[in-house]
């Protein structure tokens, strides 16, 4: 009897969404020109160089902050990375436990400003500059676990997979599109699962045991592919 | 009834590609906030506090009063889900729908933040300086007898406390209100078992014969009881039990019993009486009783077929030990009393009494005891307001303008009590008639002791602890609000204790030996009971005095039928709504009703002949008039109904509260009448009479069972034939 109703209410379900669309368009950019993230104002003017920076081998002291970092490990602040999902950001308290000896410093700007929050008991208002899609579920903790646990990379090259060369900036800035296809160019390559030598890690050997055929390349490291099942990251 | 030609396959077809249509424009719609969105980090973290990764935290729920453990999970400072804690012995790790709503009391957008005092119609926002001088200033050459306290049943510390300002105060006015509580039953159980409510031993028994009874489902302690029913269904020796339900009104209780038996509204003792009459084990002055309740006179007073008498009888004969239970149904009249005496005296004729009844655990601290209080005690404060006796009145967890019947006229004599201060959650009904309200914190944020009425294997002690900081910076603990005035009238006694938190911490070491932390410091004592959350005590039990007796025990003759309001309102107490506090909390409006499915709105439940006698159909809105008042609302056709009655479930149609309450249904307790039971002088709720009356409008029930009343659109998706064309003998 109301059959007739479909086309009407398939047009308006049409117009709906085509007008949603016009609605949300222009998106706000998601990647700059230069494929990098937004420049981020942060409210601090974090400096991720000074802090993470390789020192000057001229300077032995570390007395120039212009010229050389104190390589601090990324997971000395960064400590939740390896423990959860989320990498959290580091509570204030962090902050303080070395800044309150630091007498050099204590009188800079920013250093003051920290203070001030601290005094105050209220946490630094950070800016989010990595962000995902609330339907992805990026865990921290198993890229450290594998990368620099089980396979003993340097800490700030597993970071760097994802966060590029954070020693070189000051406040950091998105470095990769950190886009789905992007995740999965390195889940599709072939990493070696077992130390080299063959020595099986850990639990990897295992779960990759599963996927055939398994690349060997001349030292005998066994390769394989990264995990590529939609759940791993859509839960 | 919609009858329409767009039938389902059109409807799918219109959906998958008006969907498809949108889920194209959705791309490139990212929740990405690169830059925008603000992290924030701990100030100071304690090591166990990792982003990403729950922390457990054990507390007690405050959604009833059961006192039901819970075991919050806490993440990012944020509480996220609760569930039951395993260690406490009445809810073993289990919580209900209403336990799990207990989320959204605490971030519910419509709980009041700052305390408002009224100017005209409107709430002015004052500090809390300004409110104790205002409370203190109120109260100064106020006679004790002038004040009045009004609360819910309050129990633990919390409990001490409030006597102690009530006494500072003068006044010996505490009215203790629940409007949905078992207090004629409480009154019965004295009489028969000497004390107020028995420890029930589900388990133990093979057959339970419930009068009315929701134990599954808003009685009591209905965690507890469902948890014993498991047990009671797995069986002794392999024997399954056996539940017979007999109420009026299917409840949930009943849908799940072996057999549901319809009695006449109000004859739920004669029924027991016949039983007992049938049984043939009484001697003595209760054969006397029962000798004039034959099976011809008990079957038509309760339209219970002879049949069925006779094999309850032979049932409970042949079962033993059994348990039969009066529950508010049995209760809910005028001599709900006797009832329920005749139901306990069926407990004692089968000796259950000892047996599945045991003598309950008490804390060995009567000063903490949970108070217990019914409509009577609303009453009493009715007639004092209507008399203009008080000058100043307190209110705390009740909502009698919503929940007192309407023929107490609670809302106008109100507005005789001269300063009105309401401790609130939210803005319900009788806040608003308060001239001052002050905001309290959320179950989830506040500190606290519960004792339950109901314990089950010893006594314990429920410790409330915050699971979260405050959500809104101006909201109070009830016990740091009654510190702070009861420091208005004994500042030296109190002095010592800067927030109800020091004093409870004190209160309880004070008495650590008592509590089982003898030999340890203090410290470890308060650590541990707040990990645990419960305090179990060997408790002292008491001894059931088990006189059989027929003295006093009168049932009122059947009453001749009201022409001009033939129809009994049973008023539907729901396991979700209960009596209508937490109606502002979505997931229980959402919640279908598990009897019809129904969800965000009242109904009408009539039984499908007396429907067709009146030429009613499901969705017409009717009018449900009784003495008092009258309410419209939508009929659904229910044959878990006596035909002599209807029903109105409780709890919804709150005008005020907040956004998910307001509006929704309507509320049965508006149009009752001003019946009391006769000997405890509680309200008899069952003995309100209405007619109903067809308005011509009609609607769609929105409800979760198929629109067309579950009938499976000529598909037999559940070949299905009825009862009676079976013969269950030849079944099994």
């Amino acid at each position: 009897m109301y059959r007739f109703l479909r086309f009407p209410i398939l047009l308006v379900g049409l117009f709906l969404a085509v007008s949603s669309f016009a609605a949300n368009n222009p998106q706000p950019a998601l990647t700059t020109e230069d494929a990098l993230g937004p420049q981020v104002v942060q409210p601090i003017e974090f400096p991720h160089n000074r802090h993470a920076g390789l020192r000057n081998p001229a300077d032995p002291t570390n007395s120039d902050p212009l010229k050389g970092g104190m390589e601090i490990n990324c997971q000395y602040c960064h400590t939740y990375a390896r423990r959860s999902a989320v990498a959290g950001i580091p509570p204030l308290q962090k902050c303080i436990g070395c800044h309150q000896s630091i007498e050099s410093v204590r009188n800079k700007p920013r250093i003051v400003e920290l203070f001030k929050y601290w005094d105050a008991k209220k946490a630094v208002p950070w800016k989010k500059v990595h962000d995902l899609p609330d339907f992805v579920r990026f865990n921290h903790e198993r890229h450290i676990k594998r990368f620099v646990e089980q396979q003993d990379r340097p800490v700030q090259e597993a970071c760097g997979y994802c966060h590029g060369d954070v020693k070189e900036m000051t406040v950091a800035r998105r470095q990769k599109p950190l886009s789905m296809g992007w995740c999965a160019t390195c889940h599709e390559k072939d990493h070696p699962v077992v130390a080299e030598g063959g020595t099986p890690i850990a639990g990897q050997a295992y779960w990759y045991s599963f996927q055939k055929p398994v690349a060997q390349d001349k030292s005998a490291v066994v390769k394989a592919k990264g995990p590529n099942d939609c759940w791993q990251c859509h839960k | 009834m919609i009858d329409s030609g767009f039938d389902r396959r059109d409807f799918l077809k219109v959906l998958g590609w008006s969907g498809a249509a949108v889920a194209l424009s959705g791309c490139g719609n990212t929740s990405i906030e690169d830059g925008k969105e603000t992290v924030v980090s701990y100030v100071e973290a304690n090591d166990y506090m990792i982003p990403g990764i729950g922390v457990y935290f054990n507390s007690t729920c405050a959604q009833c009063d059961a006192g039901c453990s819970i075991n919050g999970r806490v993440r990012e400072g944020r509480v996220l889900k609760l569930e039951g804690n395993p260690d406490s012995a009445i809810n073993k790790g289990k919580l209900c729908a209403l336990g799990q709503a207990g989320v959204q009391h605490h971030y519910n957008p419509d709980r009041v933040r700052e305390p408002l005092l009224r100017n005209g119609s409107k709430g002015e926002t004052i500090t809390w300086e300004k409110a104790y001088a205002l409370i203190a200033e109120k109260l100064s050459g106020v006679q004790g007898e002038e004040i009045a306290f009004l609360s819910g049943g309050v129990s633990g510390h919390l409990k001490a406390l409030l006597g102690n300002y009530l006494e500072s105060l003068g006044t010996k006015n505490h009215f203790v209100y629940e409007a949905v509580a078992p207090g004629v039953t409480r009154a019965a159980n004295v009489k028969a078992y000497g004390v107020d409510m028995p420890r029930y031993r589900f388990d133990k028994a093979q057959v339970v014969l419930s009068f009315g009874a929701d134990f599954l489902g808003s009685w009591v302690s209905p965690v507890h009881f469902s948890q014993q029913y498991a047990q009671f269904r797995k069986g002794v020796n392999g024997q399954r039990g056996v539940l017979i339900q007999v109420e009026s009104k299917m409840t949930l209780t009943g849908a799940n019993a072996d057999r549901w038996l319809a009695v006449k509204p109000g004859t739920e003792g004669v029924l027991a009486l016949g039983i007992i009459n049938a049984l043939g084990m009484a001697t003595g002055d209760v054969a006397e009783l029962v000798k004039g309740y034959d099976k011809a006179r008990v079957s038509h007073e309760t339209g219970v077929s002879p049949g069925q008498i006779d094999k309850i009888a032979a049932l409970l004969k042949l079962r033993s030990p059994s348990l039969v239970l009066a529950g508010s149904a049995a209760e809910g009249y005028a001599h709900g009393s006797q009832n329920a005496a005749a139901i306990n005296l069926l407990n004692q004729v089968l000796g259950n009494v000892g047996k599945t009844i045991e003598a309950p655990v008490s804390v060995p601290f009567p000063q903490m005891a949970p108070s217990k209080g019914n409509t009577a005690a609303l009453k009493l404060l009715n007639d004092g307001l209507a008399a203009g006796k008080y000058k100043v009145l307190f209110n705390f967890a009740a909502n009698p303008v919503f929940t007192a019947p309407g023929a107490f006229k609670f809302k106008d004599h109100l507005s005789k009590a001269g300063f009105k201060v309401a401790f609130a959650h939210y803005l319900d009904e009788t806040a608003l008639q308060a001239d001052l309200v002050l905001p309290l914190d959320s179950a989830l944020e506040d500190w606290g002791t519960q004792v339950p009425e109901y314990m089950t294997e010893g006594a314990q002690i429920n410790i409330q602890q915050p699971l979260m900081e405050r959500l809104h910076a101006n909201t109070r603990g009830m016990g740091d609000i009654l510190l702070n005035l009861i420091k208005q009238k004994k500042a030296d006694e109190y002095k010592g204790f800067e927030d109800y938190y020091a004093y409870l911490r004190g209160a309880m070491l004070q008495n650590k030996g008592a509590l089982g932390g003898g030999g340890t410091d203090d410290d470890t004592f308060w650590n541990t009971t707040l990990t645990q959350g419960i305090v179990k005590l060997a408790g002292t039990a008491g001894a059931l005095s088990a006189h059989v007796g027929a003295a006093g025990l009168t049932l009122p003759a059947h009453a001749a039928a009201d022409e001009q309001y033939p129809l009994h309102l049973i008023p539907g107490v729901t396991a979700n709504l209960r009596d209508g506090r937490h109606t502002n909390q979505p997931w229980l409006q959402e919640s279908p009703d598990p009897l019809t499915t129904i969800v965000w709105d009242s109904w009408v439940e009539v039984h499908p002949k007396k429907a067709t006698e009146l030429g009613i159909v499901e969705g017409d809105i009717v009018e449900v008039t009784s003495k008092t008042g009258s309410v419209k609302a939508q009929v659904y056709l229910f044959p878990g109904i006596h035909p002599e009655a209807i029903s109105i479930p409780v709890g919804r149609g709150h005008d005020a509260m907040g956004r998910y309450a307001r509006g929704y249904g309507v509320n049965p307790f508006q149009i009752m009448d001003a019946v009391f039971e006769r000997e405890t002088g509680e309200l008899a709720m069952h003995e309100t009479r209405v007619n109903i009356k067809k308005t011509g409008q009609r609607v769609l029930v929105v409800k979760d069972e198929g629109s067309a009343g579950a009938l499976q659109m000529g598909r037999k998706i559940a070949a299905r034939v009825s009862t009676d064309q079976v013969d269950l003998s030849k079944e099994v």
